[in-house]
């Protein structure tokens, strides 16, 4: 076991979900562990997104790692995180000709993706959900779950601190501090500026982690790599009404405005998809967020009519070269860059992924940091059960 | 679907719509004794928030600012302001549905602050931990449809987003930092209307007493303040007859033990 | 080098920013209930502040009658009258709030307290006009 006092100090850029399930997972293995976030915890893409917690039959036909890849994340999270989700499973519905064809390719792909998954008759359907469009056909129940978007990584960062890790929000990330070495160049900490001060001033590291998500290239830049996120918006709106307690999602493959996710007293439609420049410069275009209404009350005609709560964007970290044509072309896996090939050492940067894989990638990362600074202790966040996210506060 | 890139379809923009406002936004540094107001001028479209135009300012105009924000609808509790002197989320309150040319937007009242608009909630969570009421409840909505297999009944998050907005409208919180305060009151309330594993006699016992439910002076500034519909006064006035009923029952009971 | 701090607390310098007893005196924001509450801290020492004057003009009774008619004699002028009304719609706010606030404070009407708080004041100033025309007219 890993003697605290004496061990590598990683500091970890980035506050959202996977910096904070880095941070639990580094301090699990005995690291010393600082977190910097400019901002308010998960206030990047982490803390907007619909609060799906995946069962993974949205990739099932399409993108079957990242549907097993969900699927297993899904359990797990149930498991380290109780009491932190809405529980009450998804239905995927069949409203058109086209959508019933494409039930049996379906089904079977989530069963090959180890979803356990149910075929629904159209009166079950309306049985379970009486405010579904009446013209469905057929569904499909998988165990889809709603997350506190906000909520549930703040149990990891809340026991990140318990095990010893220092996060510290409000603090920007400036600059990195860089050696040359032999083979290159290595980073040796970062500069930081503490907002709520004002006060500038640096943080050793013996390895830094850029878990900044769509901010990642800008953040990597600090340190004179390249790395390859495309920051891909997508719009949400939010409606009064609890209409379906059930996940609802649209059988078909993958679209725009295909899911409704009940959250507290809200429904949450979602989402779309572009390619942006910026993360920091995010639009909501008018066009984007009458698909989500229209969408939304194909699957539920009650949406339509229904009083709208907010509408945002949310910008995706998706791992590909610019130049393709749509976000959801590319790949929604997650990676690992290590920067030393790049001649950067002491550099890793973790980015793509879902809200629900963050404790994947967290392991991920953690396993090539642990790699790099000769660290030989397991992960043990598939097992180790979260504090509960007030205790971040105390 | 690529969306034009063009302004005029952005509904939340914060330049070139023709619609110039002013903000003034407070200012202060942690431990600072006073703080001070700095203006900003942006353009608003008519679905651009408070919060959207403080974005904005940060990212383009002030990075110092300090703001407290995460999921944009309301959710998650953080941007809690005061804004024209009314508690409100900063991410649902349009800036021009709040028909004034000049915004004035301060962090919420009787919290410590950490910087400029963002307050720290340490004493919140303190008030509200020692409740320790489960963040699940059992969802009122649809009561009448089945359930599906392997869901023995629906669950969903509570109401409270713990903002905040309910302590910085309530007077008595502002005057006396020994009430326990509304937010709390109404986990308690909830604690024993769902206790899910929590003993309701011991809540019970720590609200019935003088700094907790019965400190109240029926302002219901909490319950206009809160953008979660949780009415944490009327939580408040039933835990006083569960409390009162409670003692009547014993002292009858005590009778004729 | 790298430091203990996590999320800033109170102690180290930014204490709660109450609005405290002066906020009481700030009319911005508030809304009914606020303005309710307000108002009964201020009729109630208002009506204590008034007892203490009563009881000591009646204390005058007990120097005679020449100290008692001085009284009467002010007690007439227009600027004292008006004074009475004042007292009056302190007793009847501090008093018809004071219903409201015992009946929600054991959990009666609380749905429709906004609405009984209306009613109240509705009859409260009936009540303030009906007895201001009596004190100004009755000579």
């Amino acid at each position: 076991m890993t003697e605290r006092s004496s061990a590598p100090h990683v500091v970890i850029v980035g506050g959202g979900g996977t910096g904070g399930a880095v941070a639990h997972d580094l301090a699990l293995r005995g690291l010393r562990v600082t977190l910097v976030e400019r901002g308010e915890l998960t206030s990047g893409t982490t803390g907007r997104h619909h609060g799906l917690l995946h069962s993974g039959a949205r990739y099932a036909v399409k993108d079957r790692e990242s549907a097993v890849e969900c699927i297993e994340e899904n359990r797990i999270l149930r498991k380290i995180a109780p009491g932190s989700f809405e529980l009450n499973d998804g239905l995927f519905v069949a409203i058109t000709e086209a959508d019933e064809a494409y039930e049996p390719l379906f089904f079977e792909s989530c069963l090959a993706s180890d979803i356990p998954a149910r075929r629904v008759t159209r009166a079950e359907a309306l049985a379970l959900e009486p405010n579904l469009n009446p013209a469905i056909r057929c569904a499909v129940q998988v165990p889809d779950g709603t997350i506190d978007a906000m909520r549930l990584p703040l149990r990891f960062f809340a026991t990140a601190r318990r095990n010893g890790a220092t996060i510290k929000p409000y603090t920007e990330a400036v600059a990195m501090t860089m050696t040359a070495t032999s083979a290159g160049r290595c980073v040796t900490g970062v500069s930081v500026i503490d907002r709520t001060s004002g006060r500038r001033y640096e943080i050793g590291a013996d390895l830094v982690v850029n878990a900044g998500g769509p901010w990642a290239e800008k953040i990597a830049a600090l340190a004179g790599v390249d790395v390859p996120i495309q920051p891909s918006p997508g719009v949400l709106v939010a409606v009064r009404g609890r209409y379906a307690n059930m996940v609802i999602n649209r059988l078909h493959a993958s679209g725009d405005g295909d899911i409704v996710v009940p959250q507290r007293e809200l429904s949450v439609i979602g989402t779309s998809s572009w390619l942006a420049d910026d993360p920091d410069h995010l639009t909501v275009p008018a066009d984007h967020v009458a698909m989500m209404i229209s969408e939304g009350s194909a699957m539920i005609p009650a949406i339509a009519s229904a009083t709208v709560r907010a509408t945002w964007s949310a910008a995706r970290p998706l791992i590909g070269e610019r130049g393709a044509t749509s976000g959801r072309e590319l790949s929604r896996t997650f990676k690992c860059f290590d920067h030393a090939p790049d001649g950067v050492e002491g550099f890793v940067t973790i980015s793509g992924g879902k809200a629900t894989t963050l404790r994947a990638m967290a392991e991920a990362a953690a396993n090539v940091v642990c790699a790099k600074l000769a660290i030989p202790d397991p992960c043990r966040t598939r097992e180790y059960v979260l504090a509960p996210h007030t205790a971040y506060y105390a | 679907m690529n969306a034009s890139a063009d302004p005029a379809y952005d509904t939340h923009a914060t330049a070139d719509t023709g619609h110039p406002i002013r903000l003034r936004v407070f200012r202060c540094r942690a431990g600072d004794r006073s703080g001070h107001f700095d203006e900003f001028r942006i353009e608003v479209a008519p679905d651009t928030t408070v919060l959207d135009a403080l974005v904005a300012i940060r990212t383009r105009l002030d990075p110092t600012l300090v703001l407290r924000h995460s999921c944009f609808h309301a959710s998650c509790g953080t941007c809690g302001m005061r804004v024209n002197d009314r508690e409100v989320m900063a991410c649902v309150t349009k800036v021009l549905e709040l028909g004034t040319p000049t915004v004035k937007v301060e962090p919420i009242a009787n919290q410590a602050l950490l910087g400029d608009l963002a307050t720290d909630m340490v004493d919140f969570y303190a008030r509200f931990n020692a409740i320790g009421r489960s963040l699940m409840r059992e969802s009122e909505w649809l009561p009448d449809a089945s359930r599906p297999a392997g869901v023995e009944s629906y669950n969903r998050f509570e109401s409270c987003i713990e903002c905040g907005l309910c302590l910085s409208a309530c007077p008595v919180v502002a005057s006396d930092p020994r009430y326990l305060g509304p937010a709390a009151l109404a986990a308690a309330e909830r604690a024993i209307d769902e206790p899910r594993g929590l003993d309701p006699g011991a809540v019970l016992a720590l609200i019935d007493d003088p700094q907790g439910a019965w400190r109240c002076h029926a302002a219901f500034e909490c319950s206009e303040a809160c953008p979660s519909a949780v009415d944490p006064a009327g939580a408040i006035m039933a835990l006083r007859r569960r409390a009162a009923s409670g003692r009547l029952r014993s002292l009858l009971g005590g009778r004729h033990a | 080098m790298s430091e203990q701090s996590v999320v800033k607390r109170g102690t180290e310098g930014a204490s709660p920013r109450r609005r405290g007893i002066a906020g009481w005196g700030d009319p911005r924001g508030r809304r009914l209930g606020g303005w309710a509450f307000i108002l009964n801290r201020l009729t109630g020492l208002g009506v204590l502040a008034y007892l203490f004057l009563h009881l000591i003009v009646l204390s005058l009774l007990a120097r005679g009658p020449s100290a008692w008619d001085g009284f009467v004699s002010i007690a007439a002028s227009p600027l004292f009258l008006c004074f009475d009304v004042v007292l009056i719609f302190g007793l009847l706010f501090h008093g018809l709030n004071g219903i409201r606030v015992t009946l929600v404070g054991f959990g009666l009407v609380v749905d429709r307290q906004r609405a009984m708080f209306v009613a109240l004041m509705i009859i409260g100033a009936i009540a303030l006009v009906v007895a201001a025309i009596h004190i100004f007219t009755v000579g």
